[in-house]
């Protein structure tokens, strides 16, 4: 590639970035006088033409126009512009055209912090993928984390600080780009005035919390901490019964059985990522393979994997532990105290309310009890934050605590709780009184994230100055005085600390795209400008150089000590983090007496579920087209939020899928369509939130609804009393799945673990398959792949990182409910038992690469064709785009351009696409490659380095984000390459095998470790 | 001795019978066919303008989707080359069978094969996803390295089907017209209709020795036809069924695609004949109402073939154990377009059996609305084949509903305005009757001669 440098005409010119100002124009320059500047962003002062005459030109500019016309036109007749081609003449160092770098660096989202690699090409990240290194992640990424690649390149970010040009009464929103100088200026002599409040979401990066913590002792401000989803009612549970004030570190891997009541520790409860490689790595050995048994509430990713799934209502959470704690009792396990006695047999009524056998608590209480220490029982999430959560909580522990698993399959690290609602609340009450200052927001959006009755709007316009540091003008920042847009992750320095206390670095892999700052560098800046703050702050003229001192000073003798720094430095940046998970065994000392005030409590009547989805998350981040065309990894719903009822609920009251109904929570109303979710407790209605942003960006504005309205004042998410209205309206749920059950064919096989041990390919039938044609040979490699179902969570992150990797277009609500979804990999999802309490399996499905492939034959201009290593491939310059591939593939994996998707991507997101993909136009086909091209770079490099391909060298892009190592690639034609071993598991068995495609995929079969004999076998009925 | 009905009524005498078949073609049009003509051209006119929209901006504008590739295009192709079969069977089989009564239908039935064709021919190029790249389809020795068409796919027999067919059928009908076109230039009043009519006829001086070698070239064509008349809509039924897709892949597909073709081939020279005899009542004495009879017989009889067809499928169906085709089937009757498959059913198998009674067969306003339904009935069947079988195939999560839109609609009537536009045009530039083959037939002497 070479970079082009045209001498284009100045209007092409890219918006010059001032921030020289020791020239200046005028004095109104110099005062940066807000009508000049807005002035200044006009191209024409004044109109050429005379005033006052219309279309009349002054005798002399006529003749300059035409003197200047004929100069052109000459000019233009002799030659085309000049426009020269200039190579690197100085090669950037370590970069090569067309050959990706990648730098570790590292995502936090303030709980969860994962160790990247960021793929680069020609000096642009191009794909976020997990470091394999990193002690917690392993290499697995979240989807958030994957998909911040479009939140860099997003076209509706900031390019520079905004000041408002506010009226009177702070409602005009006309913004200008300040001067920097300026504007610090004016920033720190507020600052200076005192009052001073810091609000921000957690911060995991330790260098930016002394920052801050600097800078707060500087100016006297106070800096709260406040998340939308917070875990801090488990940290105070944990103090109140522990002593202090920890997170817990669960190692999954190391737990036989896993209770689990609404904590949806696999998609985003604490560090899902770490928590998906543990548990698949405590189920890879099936015969010692440990149990997930789930309360659910919700039908989360949690449930839908787990061996045992029970549906409750939120208010029963705690009636749960409650239920295995008598029962511990009745089995004379426990010893429990008189006080609990009495509450237990309060509880024992409510019970016998949850609907369930009771025979379900006596096994799972002995079930705890055989694995005591060696089990985990978890709460957590926005959907445990009832009323009761406390209990819940303390009640978690104290089970915990008494089966031995405190201090062994639990581990902790001190975390400091955040704010609590009454907290914000305080701050609302002092804003509106004026006692507020200057206000500082940085990745809070709390205008969003809280309930209007709150009033932060209002009590924001007090405060003499706000600034924000968002990256657009979102609904909370629009009230900002300044915005003053921090870098994103990917173009800044920075570090994070992980919840196990591993420290990672944040390299930038791009100099900063607009004209932003790093939050870090503001406080400094500030404080330097006012001369207020320790000496630390101020030494330092960039964060980088902050950052660097403070790894000296403050990382390296915790991680190595006696070690040189630039050594240490170098080593860091190359692995990315330094040290290792630093939980420690806590003491194990809860007390069961504490658990007798939490008395039970009558609840009748349906009740909300506010749950987050692996997708929005809080919905901070969510002008991102990829988050929102991901199918929920349950329902399968994209571009929306909904209310999800169980079948039975939705039988009682007339309602049909998509019909909006009126939800009322104590007098706050917000309008969703019914979603009817098989497997959920009939007296729940479960909302996600994330949705319905307002001010965030083209692709998410007015998306879903805001459930966070729904959010009661004392913070309470999940478990409030609802009542519901339907209205006449009915709006279409956007589901690229057609169809929910596999109506009975061996699609996805599962069996008992009881059935595995007698037959490894329990419950697979395989089909006599016989050809007259001996079939093709393979003298070179022959590419395979396994997915192992039992592994597979269904969470999504390879469907993400296939769409980054691969440049597939996201169409939009309107044409997925049309059926014109592009994914190339998607995960079906099936329900398995009765509709009212099903199971859920979860099946990846991409191009399956048929030997046999019945596509090839069909194509009318070979445009799709089997290559010699056993790929199908796909030509695109040759289709001429019949479809007769996509009507004669069995496994429905081909995709259709019907529309110009590539003629959307709008600047800069085309930076996002990896140049090593073609991107497609309209009119052709296209699928999964096995992606050809990561295939290609390895055989160039084994070339040139004269040498076999290393089995496991070549890693396609699903396989790569993997939590929970489900996919295996390699070569089927090596007898001891890993896939190889795996196409020989018993297990393994082909999808639609008696189709004689011969694929080149095989599935591994799931088992469900939930002590029945016999699976009730879906595929009973197939022949 | 039986006596025979005759095929020409009236007592024509030969110049009557030249002066009636050439008046449409030699009058001023008056208001009915003026109206009927105007609306099908604007009905072409906007036809165009919607496939200019959607060769703009993708195929995606009509129902296709995921999974079901084909749609709207596909089935109106198929339906359209189905009513392509009935005039070359007239003319060509009939022919070779000696069959007389297919002399006043045949000129306008292969009329209407021809425009079938057409209409149809545009769809499989407008259809795929970039149409400006579809001479690929066709081989020829070209610059694009080794690239050559896929003889192994459906599709591109589909092509050498389709273009032979087209070919053939215009050539047999223009070789029937050049006697005709000789006595227009010969009627003709002023130069310019001489000079069309002259070069149109190639010369024909109706001496003995044109007739000797037209005859010859007549009855060649006509053999060279009958096999195609078979082969075209088998060959469109291989399209469905080499694939492997259940529903589609059936071993009856071939007979019964002909037999399907031919009735609604026959349902639409009913349809256009009994609109052409009100238009021009002269006309009644040479289509009469023994030659509409006769083509009920046809269409009764087709459509119990096609009836058989419906039956056996299912009876395979389960027969062949195979879950997936055992689904699709019954799914096909009572699956979310089970409508359609008993619209197609009743159309098709069901109100055809009225015409086992001869006042049925011989009435003019039932055998219109007959043929009405049967058309509307096979246009479903095709709709049922394509999208039934692919909306629920083998992965029930990739099970879909075809998304029908306004463009959908639009493409398929307004392949009727293109249809009719040139059938009308036809009507009045092209002798509608063949003049010189009808002479042949004609009621001649005290016993009606040799008919």
């Amino acid at each position: 590639m070479q970079e082009q440098s045209t001498e284009s005409a100045p209007e092409n010119r890219p918006e010059k970035i001032e921030r020289d100002t020791n020239y200046w124009l005028s004095l109104e320059h110099y005062a940066q006088d807000p009508e000049f500047l807005k002035l200044g962003s006009q191209e024409f002062a004044s109109s050429p033409l005379k005033e006052g005459e219309e279309n009349a030109i002054e005798r002399r500019d006529f003749l300059k126009l035409m003197g200047a016309s004929i100069a052109l036109a000459s000019t233009g007749c002799l030659r085309r512009p000049v426009q020269k081609v200039v190579p690197y003449n100085k090669q950037p160092e370590e970069v090569t055209l067309g050959v990706p770098n990648y730098y570790t660096s590292s995502y936090s989202d303030g709980v969860e912090s994962l160790g990247l690699l960021i793929k680069t090409r020609e000096g642009r990240p191009i794909k976020v993928e997990g470091n394999p290194e990193h002690p917690n992640n392993k290499g697995a990424v979240s989807i958030s984390a994957q998909a911040s690649i479009l939140n860099l390149y997003d076209p509706d970010r900031l390019n520079g600080p905004r000041k408002n040009l506010w009226n009177e009464k702070r409602t005009n929103k006309d913004t200008v780009t300040p001067k920097w100088d300026a504007m610090d200026d004016e920033i720190s002599a507020q600052l200076k005035k005192g009052s001073v409040v810091i609000l921000s979401s957690s911060i995991s990066s330790p260098s930016l919390r002394s920052i801050v913590s600097e800078f707060s002792q500087g100016f006297a401000a106070k800096h709260l901490v406040w998340d939308a989803h917070s875990n801090d009612q488990l940290i105070r549970a944990r103090k109140m019964c522990f002593g202090a004030e920890t997170l817990p570190v669960y190692q999954i891997d190391k737990a036989k059985l896993i209770l689990s009541i609404d904590a949806d520790f696999l998609a985003t409860f604490l560090t899902p990522m770490a928590f998906s490689k543990q548990f698949s790595k405590g189920r890879r050995e099936i015969e010692k393979m440990s149990r997930l048994v789930s309360f659910d509430s919700t039908f989360s990713l949690t449930g839908a994997n787990a061996d045992l799934r029970y549906r409750i209502k939120p208010s029963q959470q705690l009636d749960v532990v409650m239920a295995i704690f008598s029962e511990l009792e009745k089995q004379h396990k426990v010893v429990v105290p008189a006080a609990l006695k009495n509450t237990l047999d309060e509880y024992r009524n409510r019970i016998s309310q949850l609907n369930m056998d009771g025979k379900i608590f006596a096994e799972i209480a002995k079930d705890l009890w055989e694995n005591r220490g060696q089990s985990i029982v978890m709460a957590g999430g926005i959907a445990t934050q009832t009323e009761f959560s406390e209990g819940l909580f303390c009640a978690v522990n104290c089970l915990n605590s008494i089966l031995g698993n405190e201090g062994k399959t639990i581990l902790e690290r001190p975390a400091v709780a955040s704010s609590s609602f009454a907290d914000i609340k305080a701050l609302i009450t002092s804003m509106t009184a004026g006692k507020v200052k200057t206000l500082i927001l940085h990745k809070v959006n709390p205008i969003y994230h809280l309930p209007e009755s709150f009033g932060f709007a209002e009590a924001l316009k007090k405060v003499d100055m706000v600034v924000s540091t968002a990256d657009r003008i979102d609904e909370t920042s629009q009230y900002a005085n300044y915005i003053i847009p921090d870098n994103h992750p990917l173009e800044a320095w920075g570090d994070s600390e992980s919840l196990e206390g591993v420290i990672s670095l944040q390299q930038p892999s791009i100099r900063p795209l607009y004209d932003s700052r790093a939050f870090a560098l503001s406080l400094m800046n500030w404080g330097f400008i006012a001369k207020m703050g320790p000496k630390r702050l101020l030494a330092y003229e960039t964060y980088y150089d902050y950052l660097r001192n403070y790894w000296k000073e403050d990382v390296l003798p915790k991680v190595a000590k006696g070690q040189n720094f630039d050594d240490f430095w170098a080593q860091a940046l190359q692995k990315g983090f330094v040290g290792s998970s630093r939980a420690t065994a806590g003491k194990n000392s809860a007390k069961l007496e504490m658990l007798s005030h939490y008395k039970a409590s009558e609840s009748v009547g349906p009740e909300l579920v506010l749950y987050p989805t692996v997708m929005m998350g809080d919905g901070s981040q969510t002008n991102i087209s990829w988050l929102h065309e991901l199918p929920d990894p349950v329902t399968k719903i994209t571009w929306d939020n909904y209310a999800s009822v169980s079948i039975a609920f939705a039988k009682k009251n007339s309602l049909s899928e998509g019909d909006v109904i009126e939800l009322d929570v104590n007098g706050k109303k917000l309008e969703l369509p019914t979603h009817i979710q098989p497997g959920l407790h009939d007296e729940v209605i479960a909302v996600a939130v994330g949705y319905g942003r307002t001010k965030v960006g083209r692709v998410a504005n007015n998306v879903g609804r805001n459930s966070y309205s729904l959010v009661s004042d004392q913070g309470i998410f999940s478990g409030q009393k609802v009542t519901i209205k339907k209205t006449s309206r009915k709006e279409k749920l956007a589901n690229p799945q057609g169809n929910q059950s596999m109506e009975g064919r061996q699609i996805v096989v599962e069996a008992t673990v009881a059935e595995y041990q007698k037959k490894k390919s329990a419950n697979i039938h395989r089909h006599h398959t016989w050809s007259i044609w001996p079939g093709q040979e393979y003298n070179g490699n022959k590419w395979g792949m396994s997915v192992d179902l039992n592994s597979c969570t269904g969470c999504n992150a390879c469907v993400v990182s296939c769409q980054s990797e691969n440049n597939i277009p996201v169409v939009g609500k309107k044409y997925v409910l049309e059926g014109r979804e592009m994914a190339w990999i998607r995960i079906d999802r099936y329900y398995t038992g009765t509709p009212d309490n099903p199971e859920v399996v979860f099946q990846p499905v991409m191009c399956q690469q048929c030997s046999n492939a019945p596509c090839e034959t069909v194509c009318p201009v070979l445009a799709t064709v089997h290559t010699d290593d056993g790929l199908n491939a796909m030509v695109y310059n040759r289709c001429v785009g019949t479809r007769y591939c996509s009507n004669n593939c069995p496994y429905k994996v081909r995709r259709f351009n019907w529309f110009a998707w590539n003629k959307k991507i709008e600047a800069p997101l085309n930076m996002a696409l990896n140049p090593e993909v073609t991107v497609r136009i309209r009119g052709v086909m296209e699928k999964c490659t096995f992606c050809v091209q990561r295939i290609k770079t390895v055989k160039n490099t084994a070339r040139l380095e004269n040498r076999k391909i290393k089995d496991g060298e070549i890693k396609t892009a699903c396989q790569v984000v993997c939590p929970t190592d489900a996919i295996v690639f390699g070569d089927m034609n090596d007898p001891n390459s890993a896939v190889s071993a795996l196409f020989k598991d018993e297990r393994a068995y082909a999808l639609l095998e008696e189709w004689h495609a011969a694929p080149s995929v095989r599935y591994l079969s799931k088992i469900r470790n939930n002590g029945e004999e016999k699976r009730h076998s879906n595929s009973e009925e197939h022949v | 001795m039986i006596k025979r009905k005759q095929l020409v009524l009236g007592n024509k005498t030969l110049v009557d019978i030249t002066n009636d078949i050439c008046e449409p073609v030699e009058s001023i049009p008056k208001k009915g066919w003026i109206t009927l003509f105007l609306g099908a051209k604007t009905l072409m006119i906007f036809y165009f303008g919607i496939i200019g929209y959607i060769l703009a901006n993708g195929i995606g504008l009509l129902g296709v989707n995921h999974p079901i590739a084909w749609g709207t295009m596909i089935v109106t192709f198929v339906f359209w080359i189905g009513i392509g079969h009935a005039g070359t069977l007239i003319s060509a089989i009939l022919f070779l069978f000696r069959q007389k009564w297919r002399t006043s239908v045949a000129r306008t039935a292969e009329a209407m094969t021809v425009f079938a064709v057409m209409t149809a021919g545009l769809f499989p190029l407008l259809h795929t996803g970039r149409p400006w790249l579809d001479f690929w389809l066709f081989p020829y020795p070209n610059q694009r390295g080794p690239l050559w068409v896929n003889f192994r796919s459906p599709l591109l027999w589909d092509v050498f089907a389709v273009s032979t067919y087209a070919t053939v059928s215009i050539v047999f009908w223009y070789i029937g017209m050049v006697p005709d076109f000789a006595t227009l230039k010969d009627r003709a009043k002023n130069k310019i209709r001489k000079i069309v009519y002259g070069a149109l006829s190639l010369g024909w001086r109706g001496t003995a020795r044109n007739w000797s070698h037209y005859e010859m070239v007549y009855l060649l064509l006509a053999g060279l036809s009958t096999p195609l008349v078979l082969s075209v809509h088998t060959i469109v039924s291989f399209d469905f069924a080499v694939s492997n897709l259940p529903g589609w892949h059936t071993t009856i597909f071939p007979p019964y695609f002909v037999a399907g073709a031919i009735f609604s081939g026959f349902a639409m020279v009913i349809t256009l004949m009994t609109c052409v005899r009100i238009g021009f009542p002269k006309f009644k004495d040479y289509i009469t109402i023994d030659h509409m009879e006769v083509m009920n017989k046809i269409i009764m009889t087709t459509g119990l073939m096609v009836g058989y067809a419906y039956t056996s499928e299912f009876f395979i169906a389960w027969y062949s154990g195979n879950v997936y085709e055992r689904y699709v089937f019954v799914n096909r009757a009572l699956g979310t377009y089970g409508w359609c498959y008993w619209a197609m059913v009743s159309c098709n198998v069901l109100l055809p059996q009225i015409f086992w009674f001869k006042k049925a067969r011989r009435s003019l306003t039932t055998m219109f609305i007959i043929s009405i339904f049967v058309n509307i009935g096979m246009w479903f069947e095709r709709f049922v084949i394509t999208v039934t079988s692919l909306h629920h195939d083998f992965l029930p999560s990739s099970w879909g509903n075809y998304a029908w839109s306004f463009f959908d609609g639009c493409i398929l009537f307004g392949s009727f305005g293109m249809f009719l536009t040139l059938f009308l045009g036809y009507l009045r530039v092209f002798p509608a009757i063949s003049i010189a083959e009808i002479k042949t037939v004609m009621h001649v002497g005290k016993d009606g001669g040799h008919s």
